[in-house]
């Protein structure tokens, strides 16, 4: 077992390794320059240079990438060239929107997708079983974006119950902050609540057949006791497993949805970040985002290996 | 109390400028939507505009201009004495000025900062070819002595982007800049990237002691904050200033004007704010023969491509001169090419003249970052093909088209704009090594009795030179010129509509 | 969706008459192919040119003449979205194709060739640890924006989802008993490929495709959207809204019929893909 670990492990670095590759590759043969942006429209080409020479983007690639992996090593992920300030800490200063906006949109979508999902599987083939999973495929096909604006057009600028853009001024309380999401967190909510709703509805199907409900049933329990306690229990495992996976497709989400509701959070950083070409950023946060989901992939493996150790890599 | 302040703001208005004083109650926080994050909070390292429109607030120049465009002195005490020859100005500083950390400002300040404009500004590196030395001659004077006589000096030394402003000689060393210090109205509190720069009044800033006029004059604090908020999509800018979040929206798109009216807030027209401009590279392929520049210039027609791009006739006009009549240069010297509706056949003749061979593509390079660009393009694209032209439109990122456009190998024409500057020695296309790589005996010869002549009257003459050589050598085509659109809200008052919005002298009213 | 599998026992020869006995799957197929055609004969049945300009007709309302209204270039809607239609899908269906030959013979060689999997495999899972907009985004600023990279953007970043279906369904298929038999008989790895293995990972292909098809969809909308897409000047739907989007108030219909025409096929797709996996794999039609 020590030894499947082991090499799981090492599986893993390799991993690593070629997402940090992937990344600096992708990055570096990327057009346009930083340089230019930052200096505006009437530098020179000499002054373009030597600004490129101080940060350091005229020396090789295989120079570049050394210097790259070697910061790596020691946890640096390097300096943003447009912010000035370290790649970590502009992160850092991005995950608050990121972090409660995934939150917010997970529970948006668990809300309306558990309710909807047992439902519909209790009431299979009814009129509102269809209606529910025809609504739930719509839903999947929207795009967010056009969502997000539609939203933003009736309750931002018509009704006027929310801002429109960005995350409160300087000393906004938390309040006021969670206020901006509002906004952001519903279309993305609407929108994933179709993939756990589908999930839910299947999974309880499942259990709805079991022999076990039968038993419960027959021994005379209410109907809600029987959905409830006994079948809902039994499905929840799959459930709690799409809703992860869910968790970990909201950050696509997030980049498009920060980007239309002008929140400073790690989405709408990496955006910018590619417009002014400002590598260490790009790499950095590529980087975070691949290097979490790696790590997660590695941490559940794991519980599998220590759960069933028949489970070998 | 709502009544009276109302009235008291009503007759303001009315009566303008002569109370100043007595209305305006100091207050107030506003929020600005500006059209993204500044590349650097020090105008010496960048000629971004926005970076000049954020910066105005906290640093100050030696002079800057008026509301008719002319310079005036900001932190000097007044017009420099030019020496007969043009050689030597003479500049007295204001006293009693101190800098936001509480040292005073002296003329060793301004004699360092002067250096380091020279050494890292794109535009100061430019002059300090011509500048031999800087010197303090005391406490309060500085002393510019040139290699020869050089009229835009002042105008140069007036300029927010680019911009020679006066540090504490103890920052000047710093590149990049690290100590946002300056002298002016306004003094950074705290900067979070993409989400504020919020900056605060500075209490013991000293005004000029007169009127308001342009930048110049007296500049009031009434506000106690100013928060400058990056908002890239136009769209979003928009949305935010119709819902009350924004104060002021800088750069708005035309279509939005009707949306502006009536609510909370209100559309803030600039006329004329600038004009657009296909730049020919001058330097290798297409465009380096003269004859394709000018039948481009024929097959397009500036009224559908202005109509196109901003909407509607209230915000542009159609106008070959490179100043407007309200400007001292205004001249229609050379204008008699430019044609509103274009002229195909002239163009089919030019192109056969050129010998252009109907197979190689005009490769323009524009992107969307100013949407008004891209519009344009694809008008320019549909006159071009019906003269004959084939037209490959390269839309690529702001930040690729900043490069790409120093390659001469890489485009034949590019989409850019410029505001109607005070100084028109300032124009890109005069400069020899600007993208299109403009250069010619003639220009020279032209440049140089302008740029020598210090008489202002016989500058105004010899700029009708200038422009008669544009129109000559057709380095670029002048679209037409264009109007901004910002919106404020109806509470902000005071804010005169301006190519770097600035809000000191602005305030909130009930 | 459930009930209606139920209902379907026996085989029958032809896929599509199959499907086509799914009222769902049936309607989905139905508008897809409408969709389809309406894009394929814009040349002939749009009422307008879709490039030429019209400046003093510009943003005006859906009417008799315009029945989608015009755009900011005065260039009549209806005939933009058909356009934008041959465009759209024409992307998604080349994102489409090289992810599957990517795909297939990535999940070929991994699952069959117990060599090459760790290489291949380690491979796929560095390219799915980035969010498939994400790595997008960066493949096509890295590219450069035009129709041809966004399609190998998007190539690659489903590639790897579907190779390792196939890499699944090769490792599943190389134990059963004839094609170890195949082996022992010296038939050459490339007839035992094609012959067998590619026939028994078909089905699962299909129905990853055809989803495939309906994210590339959304993901080409979206990459144009955030203005990291294909150039402006070509009308896909996603570049349209992008336009539109700038219009939201005073001509909101620029970018409501593009986008109504995306919701319209990624649902008839999804309804194709449902019932295409309905009937070739049942054993998931139960987990989903």
């Amino acid at each position: 077992m020590l030894r499947s670990m082991l090499n799981r492990f090492g599986g893993m670095l390799i991993v690593m390794a070629l997402v940090v590759t992937i990344v600096f590759v992708i990055v570096r043969v990327t057009p346009g320059d930083p340089a230019a942006v930052m200096l505006g429209p009437d530098a020179t080409a000499a002054d373009i240079q030597s600004l490129r020479d101080r940060l350091g983007l005229n020396a090789s690639i295989p120079e570049q990438f050394l210097s790259y992996v070697g910061g790596l090593l020691r946890g640096d992920l390097g300096q943003s060239i447009f912010l000035n300030i370290p790649v970590g800490q502009a992160l850092l200063e991005r995950a608050e929107p990121t972090f409660f906006l995934t939150v917010f949109s997970l529970l948006i979508a668990t809300a309306i997708a558990l309710p909807v999902g047992i439902m519909s599987a209790y009431l299979r083939g009814t009129v509102f079983d269809q209606a529910m999973t025809t609504l739930a495929m719509v839903a999947a096909s929207v795009p967010s974006f056009w969502l997000a604006l539609i939203l933003m057009q009736f309750f931002a600028v018509r009704m006027g119950w929310f801002d429109t853009s960005g995350y409160g001024g300087p000393g906004a309380s938390f309040a006021e902050r969670m206020h901006h999401l509002v906004l952001p967190a519903v279309s993305l909510g609407l929108v994933s609540s179709a993939l756990i709703t589908r999930f839910t509805r299947a999974s309880m199907l499942d259990v709805l057949n079991d022999d076990y409900v039968r038993t419960a049933r027959s021994k005379g329990m209410s109907e809600w006791r029987v959905v409830v306690r006994h079948a809902l229990k039994n499905a929840l495992i799959p459930i709690l497993t799409v809703i992860g996976l869910t968790a970990a497709l909201l950050i696509s989400g997030a980049i498009v949805t920060e980007t239309v509701f002008g929140l400073p959070g790690v989405g709408s950083l990496i955006v910018s970040a590619v417009l002014r070409r400002d590598y260490p950023v790009i790499q950095g946060a590529l980087l975070i985002v691949a290097g979490l989901y790696v790590l997660i992939n590695f941490i559940i493996d794991m519980l599998y290996l220590a759960v069933d150790p028949r489970v070998r890599y | 109390m709502k009544i009276v302040t109302s009235l008291i703001a009503a007759s303001v208005a009315v009566l303008s400028l002569c109370s100043v004083a007595l209305a305006q109650a100091k207050g107030g926080v506003i929020d600005v939507a500006t059209i993204g994050e500044p590349p650097t909070l020090d105008p010496m390292a960048s000629t971004a505009d926005l970076v000049g429109m954020v910066t105005q607030h906290i640093y100050e120049t030696l002079y800057t201009f008026d509301k008719d465009w002319n310079t005036t002195p900001l932190l000097a005490a007044e017009m420099p004495t030019i020496s007969e020859d043009g050689l030597t100005y003479t500049i007295p500083l204001r006293t009693g000025v101190t800098f936001h950390d509480g040292a005073a400002m002296t003329s060793a300040d301004v004699v360092a900062s002067l250096e380091r404009w020279m050494r890292i500004a794109t535009r100061g590196k430019q002059t300090a070819e011509i500048i031999k030395s800087v010197e303090a001659t005391d406490e309060a004077t500085v002393t510019i002595t040139l290699n020869k006589a050089y009229a835009p000096l002042i105008a140069l030394l007036s300029l927010n982007n680019s911009a020679a402003i006066i540090i504490p000689a103890a920052n000047a060393e710093q590149d990049p800049l690290t100590s946002f210090i300056g002298t002016g109205p306004y003094m950074l509190k705290e900067q979070r990237a993409d989400q504020f720069i919020q900056l605060v009044r500075f209490e013991d800033y000293q005004s000029i002691d007169a009127e308001p006029n342009g930048y110049g004059g007296g500049r009031m604090q009434y506000l106690d904050e100013i928060r400058f908020v990056p908002v890239p999509d136009p769209n979003t800018r928009v949305e935010g200033a119709v819902s009350g979040q924004f104060a002021y929206a800088d750069s708005l798109p035309v279509e939005a004007y009707e949306r502006l009216s009536g609510g909370q807030t209100e559309p803030l027209v600039l006329k004329p704010f600038g004009w657009p401009a296909f730049i020919f590279n001058t330097k290798e392929g297409l465009g380096s023969n003269l004859a394709f520049r000018k039948a481009v210039q024929a097959a397009l027609a500036p009224q559908d491509m202005m109509l196109a791009a901003f909407g509607s006739e209230e915000f542009f006009t159609i106008d070959g001169a490179f100043y407007p009549d309200n400007f001292a240069w205004h001249t229609d010297a050379g204008t008699e090419v430019y044609l509103p509706e274009g002229d195909v056949e002239k163009a089919k003749t030019l192109a056969q003249e050129a010998g252009y061979d109907g197979t190689t593509p005009i490769r323009i390079l524009t992107s969307r970052q100013y949407e008004f660009h891209y519009k344009m393009a694809q008008v320019a694209q549909a006159y071009l093909e019906m003269a004959g032209f084939k037209v490959q439109l390269d839309v690529v990122e702001w930040a690729t088209l900043t490069q790409t456009r120093t390659d001469p190998a890489a485009w034949d024409i590019y989409i850019s704009h410029s505001p109607f500057l005070s100084e028109p020695a300032l124009m890109g296309v005069l400069n020899d090594t600007s993208p299109g790589w403009w250069v010619s005996d003639a220009k020279a010869a032209a440049l140089d009795a302008f740029n020598a002549e210090v008489d202002p009257d016989r500058r105004v003459e010899l700029f009708a030179d200038v422009q008669k050589i544009i129109y000559e050598e057709v380095p670029l085509i002048k679209v037409g010129n264009f109007n901004a659109l910002a919106a404020q809200s109806p509470k902000l008052e005071g804010v005169t509509p301006a190519s770097w919005p600035y809000f000191w002298n602005a305030y909130l009213t009930e | 969706m459930a009930a209606i599998s139920a209902s379907a026992p026996h085989r029958e020869p032809n896929l599509l008459m199959r499907l086509a006995r799914r009222p769902t799957a049936f309607v989905g197929l139905l508008i897809i192919l409408t969709i389809a055609v309406l894009s394929i004969l814009a040349p002939w049945i749009a009422p307008y040119s879709p490039i030429k300009l019209s400046v003093a007709n510009r943003l005006n309302g859906p009417s008799l003449e315009h029945f989608f209204g015009t755009d900011d270039m005065g260039r009549d809607v209806f005939t933009r979205v058909l356009y934008s239609g041959r465009t759209s899908l024409t992307v998604a269906v080349a994102v489409v194709t090289l992810a599957s030959i990517l795909g297939v013979v990535l999940g070929l060689v991994s699952g069959f060739f117990r060599k090459a999997d760790a290489p291949i495999s380690r491979l796929i899972d560095a390219m799915m640890a980035f969010p498939d907009i994400l790595l997008a985004i960066a493949l096509v600023a890295a590219l450069g924006p035009s129709a041809t990279n966004v399609v190998i953007a998007l190539g690659l970043v489903y590639a790897p989802r579907l190779a390792r279906v196939v890499r699944a369904s090769t490792l599943v298929v190389r134990e059963l008993p004839y094609v170890e038999a195949a082996r022992a008989l010296a038939v050459p790895t490339h007839k035992i490929l094609t012959r067998h293995v590619l026939r028994n990972v078909a089905s699962p292909l299909l129905v990853q495709a055809t989803f495939i098809f309906s994210s590339s969809i959304l993901a080409e909308a979206g990459l144009s959207f955030l203005g990291v897409g294909i150039s402006p000047d070509i009308p896909t739907w996603g570049t349209m809204i992008s336009v539109g989007r700038q219009y939201l108030d005073a001509a909101p219909w620029i970018m409501w019929f593009p986008g109504g025409a995306i919701v319209i096929t990624v649902l008839s797709l999804q309804l194709v893909g449902d019932g295409l996996r309905d009937l070739l794999d049942p054993r998931l039609a139960k987990d989903i």
